[in-house]
């Protein structure tokens, strides 16, 4: 990353299809607002997540009654209130900025791996079907069927209610999605044109899965898992009200949301800063997902083309 | 066809005694219901005396031995805290689940398909940025947030409808409003995403480049080719939704099996919680093989 | 449905219908936290239960006076006496008939208590008398004698707990509770509802309110809104933060007491001076008004201040950070390794704002020096640590937990909490078993005396425990109906004591 922006480009008279890729992006990006302010967004999530905890731990669990459930807008207490406090007095924007590191750790782990784990078992599943597939399907169904909290209950009693068992759990219980869909969406591609003349053509078994079918199915499984994002953070919340899962002094987004849940029709704004922190950066997942299917698909690239220069 | 459902069958009948297994075995693995079911105070001979009684003190084979044979004349064995047969307790609760399941699940499904295609029809214009926006905060916004806010304002402030229980059509109406919002955002965008896919493939180009400029034809095509993955999503909504709406249930008090299935997991009801997963399982199982052949009706070429 | 209960159903309805006839008496609809999983009288003590079907459905022999200072009153049981150290008689209330008409006599009371006892369910009014040998002998067809060994002064308050079922009732839970009291049980829709009706043969006074309709709902926002919506009367509990409207909402002690407990057995939680600055560094005053409700009580004893021999002289530990600081100086001085970790555990959502309390001690406790690690668990894990047999490589714990006693004497609390064999019992004291089964045996100004004693010790001189606060618990009460929560609110809600507006 260093090296593009650090490297000088020699100048040159038709630029414009010659400019680095990573510009290239960035005029993309640029073309759709919606998109750049989503990528903005989601980089100071990032840098929250991984500078907040230094930057602002000591704000985040500094204690202060007086300052109890503090109103959101009012500046009087210092910039750190403007989204209020807590229930003990602790500065909420604070609270989210720290947060942000085992939030986004969790929710990223967990619909990484569930995608992953549950993407490759459906394009096997999809592909080789027979017994396998079969197996496979079968064992989704079971995923399916068993409660999450359940499974919640077993891993995090047997072992310690760690950030790595957390994901543990989500990512099982979020396989059998992935697994559905790719099995589903293979069953259909493997029969196109495209696919079939690969396999007439004596394309080898990975290069049909990975560089034929698989970009095919990508743009839905990256709908599903930036919407998954949400849900995670949402699920990882209900497992920490029923008792099970980060407990407080941990903090993350579901924690707080879930915290705040008793507050909520005395002082909204306990949930609610947590909540909209969840929704904007699922928001943004989305729209930059959405943005990378046109990017990314050579066909449609020169709606954002057209746009970059129209706005450049 | 029947071959199909013959086979899904025998194999979803061997995964349910995985299941059983895997539950039975596991969750006894979670801790003691004696220490759970009586009060704190209670003396080693009260509650040796308790296990005794629900035959918690024979080892963990034996006692899977007496389940399985129970199983096998239909006795699922009784509930530790309700002291009645655990399925009697399961089957209640999973009546009101599997309407407000298929209720909701309907509505649902009208509404995403048609707002979903309407988006991807007029991809970047303002309608589609507003749906995909408010289907995106819907999917994405705590339910119990929904929920009491919704009491809060159109029970306490408006007395439009009650602001929770059982009884007449009207208590249906926020449980399922709250229950709708987030598969709605979920398919809403998933219809979207795979209209969108489709309408960029080949044969829908070839048919507008042919002349064909029927709407409906050109619509009803891309819808069928883009169902594959939006019944696969409704199928995983559905899913969740019949092991149990927990948010909806605790909140509007709505009798389901989810809050039944919470309650005995942190309470070690085995009895109830082994009910309630083999009940819900065999509605899952049906489901997901009623999708594969959803699949095979859509797509001939497909063969599962 | 009889033909005469169809008739009587269209003269209620058809009354209902005249506004001058209605003005009789109507039913009242509560909506309580937690769902009843059996209706069973020998579990009435178990709150949930205990709320609809004590005083309501069942009776007992006698009954404990929280509204006044009573004391231990009659109920099913006229009066009783003590003939010798070991034996009580009770004379019974006569002309009494059960909701499926069969008369109440003495052996209903022997089966009653042979029930609660037998092995082969297990009723949990049974722990009440564990230790004990209790014979009860029928004497004639309205008198009971209790022999009990060792001699037990207070069986009638003992006896208040002991509901009152036919001889027939079978040695299983039962799902149609038949019982002396002025209601009836009339519907059941599990997961739905309860409804109980008013008895027309009912012995005493005819109590107001005709029948009660309870319902569930776990979420207390929800509980706040049914009664505000006029949907449901009172909401028997409700949190503090929803307790908004002074005119609907009614505070009162809801006899429990939070308290961390301290494992007297591992350092440095033995050393007394590290016991003491654990007291001293917690601000018990900060947390009343913010995170507790107004009206929260420091607790200087396990029990609640209504308990009998409830001593007034001991005062609570001052918020002291420097004293605290230096008894950590100098227990570290002497060797003690007053730097150890300290696991503090707590109960998620035990009582509105419990995190926010843990959190709060937390802070406080390291602001004094401890090095403490907070962890929140589930109920199941919470028992592990709270009860014996505790595991056996621990570290220095301190439990947080709530102790709920309404009942009017420590005897229900003092052996469990603090006995060398009790089971949640953090200490192992010679003179703290002593004093506890010297008081058990008392009867009178003796065992007011005793009690207070154990109190003051426990409190001044062992330091066994970081006690907090009795709390305060929140019922809200519609417009319609009159109700004044006590102390007992929490384990029973006698319909006979609404009032219609």
């Amino acid at each position: 990353m260093s090296d593009t922006t650090t490297v000088p480009v020699p100048p040159k008279p038709a630029a414009m299809r010659e400019r680095p890729a990573l510009l290239r992006l960035a005029s993309m990006l640029w073309a759709d607002k919606f998109a750049f302010a989503a990528a903005l967004l989601l980089l100071a999530m990032i840098g929250c997540a991984l500078v907040g905890p230094w930057l602002m731990g000591d704000a985040a669990g500094g204690q202060n009654l007086r300052a109890r459930n503090a109103p959101p807008f009012d500046l009087s207490r210092g910039w750190l209130y403007v989204l209020g406090g807590d229930a003990l007095g602790r500065p909420l924007l604070a609270r989210i900025v720290v947060a942000a590191q085992n939030t986004l750790l969790i929710a990223a782990g967990a619909v990484a791996c569930s995608m992953i784990i549950g993407t490759t078992l459906g394009l096997v599943a999809g592909y080789r079907g027979g017994w396998t597939g079969e197996v496979i399907m079968r064992l989704a169904d079971v995923i399916m069927s068993f409660p999450s909290l359940l499974l919640a209950v077993i891993v995090l009693y047997m072992l310690a209610p760690s950030v790595a068992n957390l994901v543990l759990v989500l990512a099982i219980t979020r396989i059998p999605i992935y697994l559905r869909t790719t099995r589903a969406e293979v069953l259909e591609v493997r029969e196109r044109m495209f696919v079939q003349a690969a396999i007439v053509m004596g394309a080898s078994t990975p290069r049909i899965v990975f560089r034929h079918i698989l970009p095919v199915i990508l743009p839905t499984l990256l709908t599903i898992a930036t919407l998954d994002f949400a849900f995670v953070m949402l699920a990882e919340s209900a497992l920490s009200f029923l008792g099970i899962g980060i407990q407080a002094p941990e903090i993350t987004w579901g924690l707080m949301v879930s915290q705040g849940r008793q507050y909520l029709t005395s002082a909204w704004w306990l949930a609610f800063w947590p909540g909209l922190a969840i929704i904007l950066t699922t928001m943004s997942l989305n729209l930059l997902s959405g943005w990378m299917r046109v990017a990314l698909d050579p066909t449609q690239r020169w709606r954002l083309e057209i746009g970059g220069k129209r706005n450049g | 066809m029947q071959r199909m459902i013959g086979k899904r069958a025998v194999s979803s009948l061997i995964s349910l005694v995985g299941l059983v297994v895997l539950v039975f075995f596991l969750s006894r693995l979670t801790g003691d219901p004696a220490a759970l079911y009586l009060p704190i105070d209670a003396s080693e001979e009260m509650r040796q005396n308790f296990r005794e009684i629900h035959g918690l003190n024979d080892p963990l084979l034996v006692q899977f031995g007496r389940y399985i044979g129970d199983l096998a004349v239909l006795d699922f064995g009784e509930s530790i805290r309700k002291a009645r047969p655990a399925i009697e307790v399961v089957l209640e609760g999973f009546a009101w689940t599997l309407q407000l399941a298929l209720i909701t699940m309907t509505l649902v499904t009208l509404a995403a398909v048609v707002l979903g295609s309407l988006a991807a029809f007029r991809v970047g214009s303002l309608f589609d940025r507003l749906a995909s926006m408010l289907s995106l905060i819907g999917a994405s916004a705590p339910d119990f947030w929904i929920a009491i806010v919704a009491i809060v304002v159109f029970s306490v402030g408006l007395g439009w409808v009650p602001t929770s229980g059982t009884g007449t059509v009207w208590h249906w109406i926020l449980p399922i409003a709250v229950l709708f919002i987030r598969p709605f955002g979920l398919i809403v965008q998933v219809v979207r995403g795979a209209m969108l896919t489709a309408l960029g493939s080949a044969y829908v180009k070839t048919a507008r480049a042919k002349g064909v400029r029927n709407r409906p034809i050109i619509f009803v095509h891309t819808l069928r080719n883009a169902m594959l993955p939006v019944i696969t999503v409704i199928g995983d909504q559905a899913a969740a939704l019949l092991n149990g709406a927990v948010v909806v249930e605790t909140i509007f008090g709505f009798p389901g099996v989810g809050k039944l299935m919470i309650d005995s997991i942190l309470q070690r009801d085995f009895n109830v919680i082994l009910a309630a997963i083999m009940v819900t399982a065999l509605a899952i199982f049906v489901m997901n093989l009623l999708i594969d052949i959803a699949y095979a009706l859509l797509d001939p070429r497909i063969r599962t | 449905m009889t033909p005469r209960s169809l008739i009587t159903g269209l003269l209620l309805a058809s009354a209902a219908a005249v506004p001058g006839l209605a003005q009789e008496g109507r039913d009242v609809t509560i909506v309580l936290g937690e769902e009843v999983d059996l209706v069973e009288p020998c579990m009435a003590t178990r709150s949930n239960i205990g709320r609809i079907v004590l005083q309501n459905i069942s009776e007992t022999l006698t009954e404990l006076d929280v509204r006044g200072d009573g004391g231990v009153m009659p109920r099913l049981a006229e009066s009783w006496e003590q003939v010798d150290d070991n034996t009580w008689r009770f004379n019974l209330r006569q002309g009494v008939a059960f909701s499926d008409g069969s008369a109440f006599d003495a052996e209903d009371v022997k089966h009653s208590f042979e029930r609660a006892q037998s092995p082969e369910i297990t009723c949990e009014i049974s722990r009440y008398y564990e230790g004990i040998e209790i014979t009860p002998t029928v004497v004639d067809a309205h008198t009971i004698d209790f022999r009990t060994e060792p001699a037990q002064p207070i069986l009638p308050l003992m006896l208040s707990l002991l509901t009152i079922v036919p001889s027939e009732t079978p040695m299983e839970f039962t799902r149609e509770p038949i019982g002396t009291g002025p209601y009836a049980l009339a519907e059941w829709n599990p997961g739905q509802n309860i409804r109980l009706e008013r008895r027309d043969d009912y012995w005493g006074e005819q109590p107001e309110v005709t029948g009660a309709n309870y319902l569930f709902r776990t979420d207390e926002a929800v509980r706040a809104a049914m009664v505000q919506a006029g949907e449901a009367d009172i909401a028997p509990s409700i949190s503090a933060i929803e307790a908004t409207d002074p005119a609907m909402d009614k505070p009162y002690p809801n006899s429990e007491t939070t308290y961390l407990r301290i494992d007297h057995s591992v350092a440095p939680l033995d050393d007394i001076r590290v016991r003491q600055a654990l007291n001293l560094a917690v601000d018990r005053e900060a947390f009343i008004g913010t995170i507790l409700a107004e009206g929260t009580e420091i607790a200087t004893a396990i029990v609640p201040p209504t308990t009998i021999g409830w001593n007034s002289e001991i005062t609570p530990p001052p918020y002291d950070l420097e004293r605290a600081r230096a008894l950590l100086e100098e227990a570290k001085a002497d060797g003690v390794p007053v730097d150890s970790e300290i696991l503090l555990v707590g109960r998620t959502g035990n009582f509105p704002g419990a995190t926010e309390l843990y959190e709060a001690l937390q802070a406080m406790l390291s602001e004094a020096g401890f090095n403490i690690r907070l962890q929140m668990v589930e109920v199941a894990e919470h028992e592990q640590y709270y009860s014996k047999p505790y595991v056996d490589d621990r570290g220095p714990i301190l439990v947080g937990a709530q102790h709920d006693n309404s009942r009017g004497d420590p005897v229900f609390s003092m052996f469990f909490k603090y006995d060398s064999e009790g089971r949640q019992s953090g200490i192992a004291d010679a003179r703290a078993d002593e004093l506890i089964a010297a008081a058990t045996a008392a009867t009178g100004d003796e065992r007011e005396q005793l009690w207070s004693e154990l109190f003051a010790y426990l409190h001044d001189e062992v330091v066994a425990d970081v006690l907090l606060f009795h709390m305060v618990g929140f019922a809200r009460v519609g417009p319609e109906v009159e109700f004044e929560p006590t102390i007992a609110t929490n384990s029973q809600l006698q319909l006979a004591e609404i009032g219609l507006k």
